[in-house]
């Protein structure tokens, strides 16, 4: 089958949508995740949701509204609780990310959820998007670029340096902890789209290529997105022409990129 | 509001000013007064509230007891607070190498935050002229494109001056300003000061723990110690 023949079919039809959308969008997330230090973080959120989908599994429902649900709460606290107890974020992350893991064990154990459909989060595909998911992956889409719109010079000096934001009287915390909630949200995509295991390739690989490459941050923010649109469209049809594994595919197009820019030095 | 300034008005007036975070309380009943023009050292050892001193200035501590006025006008609340941040020119003790790439333009034009561009409102030309006009005075309109990240100290704490200046302050707080410099910059740094202050007739407020720059520099030398003024032991003519 050509690429035309496969993009005749609503699934692909859907999936190239997704990976158009979420690989230009998704991608000018990683740039907040480097900025902030949120590496540990973004473990922490993936152990969170692995947690969340055992609850949901012991709740009756599925892993990955409980996943999704744990992810939104998770982003939406660790901000703020580590400025409550002024612990470092990495402290926050290592303490959630091996807290929630242990009582997804226990959860594992006492309610009799079968571990294997949890760690099944961990394997998302892009091709398994229903039309729902599409929307809500463009519905994400369009609040992250209407965020980068709205509050480029404040996201800049947040960026650049904080405590000058915070005396400018820019409110950066609102804004870090605003940006840290839409990188949980991405999170929950991207396990969806690529798989748990694979968000970087989503997420943080476009912006690391990105950032080896710019002078700025709109230069930055720009070639993330080219980057990421390239990273999931082009995955996901060399995926299909090549009959490989489309996350794992997706994967290795945007490890490529990244290690075609360590070519260049600038 | 129109503010009448007066040769002789106070720049600054603190009165029994306590402030610190949550329950620490950094400084107590702290009195400080800074006529318009002149320049004022506040020496303290690491800890001695000299940074939280600016913080309370500013209206960035939660809360503030006492009275503070800033160019006669008595700072109360967040309005005043943002008024009082549109007046003043901070200049940080950092040493600016962050991760983000950013051009020195872009860097001393973002002191233009909440002064003419913030959120939807994007900078105008008159920023762009300002940014250009303080980047030739603190000479650094050959490194405009340049990366920060690639700057010296001394070529940061420039960088860190023009953005104060870019806002068109009538007050400039300097924090440590030589704490990553050399002998070399500093003595760059102080001509540069000078000249600034000179030119605009600036009130500066300076903090530091460098007893000797401190005199150079300063009209006035205090001591700030367990968050208190200890006035008058070193009168700099």
């Amino acid at each position: 089958m050509s690429i035309w023949e496969y993009l005749q079919i609503p699934v692909f039809q859907r999936a190239f949508l997704a990976a158009v959308v979420a690989g230009g969008t998704v991608s000018l997330l990683g740039v907040v995740i480097v900025m902030l230090n949120l590496t540990t973080i973004r473990f922490a959120l993936m152990h969170m949701a692995l947690l969340g989908g055992a609850v949901g599994l012991a709740l009756g429902s599925t892993p990955l509204a409980g996943a999704t649900a744990a992810i939104v709460l998770g982003s939406l606290l660790l901000g703020p609780f580590s400025e409550r107890l002024r612990l470092d974020t990495g402290i926050i992350g290592a303490f959630f990310m091996t807290g929630s893991i242990a009582l997804a064990f226990v959860l594992f154990y006492k309610a009799g959820v079968p571990a294997l459909d949890v760690f099944g989060l961990f394997t998302g595909s892009i091709l398994s998007l229903n039309q729902s998911d599409l929307w809500a992956v463009i519905g994400l889409g369009g609040v992250i670029l209407l965020s980068y719109m709205c509050l480029f010079r404040e996201i800049q000096l947040v960026f650049y340096d904080p405590e000058q934001a915070e005396w400018l009287g820019v409110p950066a915390r609102r804004i870090k902890n605003g940006l840290l909630f839409l990188a949980g949200l991405s999170i929950g995509v991207a396990m969806k789209v690529v798989g748990a295991l694979l968000i970087d390739a989503l997420i943080l690989i476009p912006a690391m290529t990105a950032m080896r490459l710019s002078r700025g941050l709109l230069q930055i923010l720009l070639l993330s997105s080219l980057l990421g649109v390239a990273t999931a469209a082009g995955g996901l049809l060399i995926s299909m022409l090549l009959d490989m594994p489309t996350g794992a595919t997706i994967t290795l197009v945007g490890v490529g990129f990244l290690g075609l820019s360590m070519l260049f030095r600038r | 509001m129109v503010i009448q300034m007066d040769r002789n008005l106070e720049a600054l007036s603190l009165s029994g000013v306590g402030a610190g975070y949550g329950k620490e309380r950094v400084l107590s009943s702290l009195s400080l007064s800074v006529k318009k023009g002149e320049c004022l050292a506040i020496l303290g050892e690491n800890g001695a509230g000299k940074t939280t001193l600016f913080r309370a200035i500013l209206y960035l501590l939660p809360d503030i007891a006492g009275t503070i006025r800033v160019l006669g006008r008595t700072v109360k609340t967040p309005e005043d607070g943002a008024w009082v941040r549109s007046q003043v020119g901070y200049v940080p003790q950092s040493q600016g190498k962050g991760k983000l790439p950013i051009s020195v333009f872009d860097a001393v034009m973002l002191g233009r935050w909440g002064k003419s561009f913030a959120y939807l409102r994007r900078p105008t030309a008159r920023d762009r002229e300002l940014t250009e006009a303080m980047l030739d005075v603190v000479g650094l309109q050959d490194l405009r494109f340049r990366d920060c990240r690639s700057l010296s100290g001394g070529q940061i704490q420039r960088v860190n001056i023009a953005r104060a200046l870019v806002r068109e302050p009538l007050i400039l707080l300097l924090d440590e300003p030589t704490t990553y410099l050399d002998a070399a910059s500093r003595d760059v740094l102080t001509q540069l000061i000078d000249q600034v202050r000179k030119k605009w007739s600036l009130t500066i407020l300076m903090i530091s723990h460098d007893g000797e720059y401190a005199r150079q520099l300063a009209d006035r030398v205090v001591h700030l110690r367990r968050g208190r003024i200890e006035e008058g032991l070193e009168a700099v003519s």
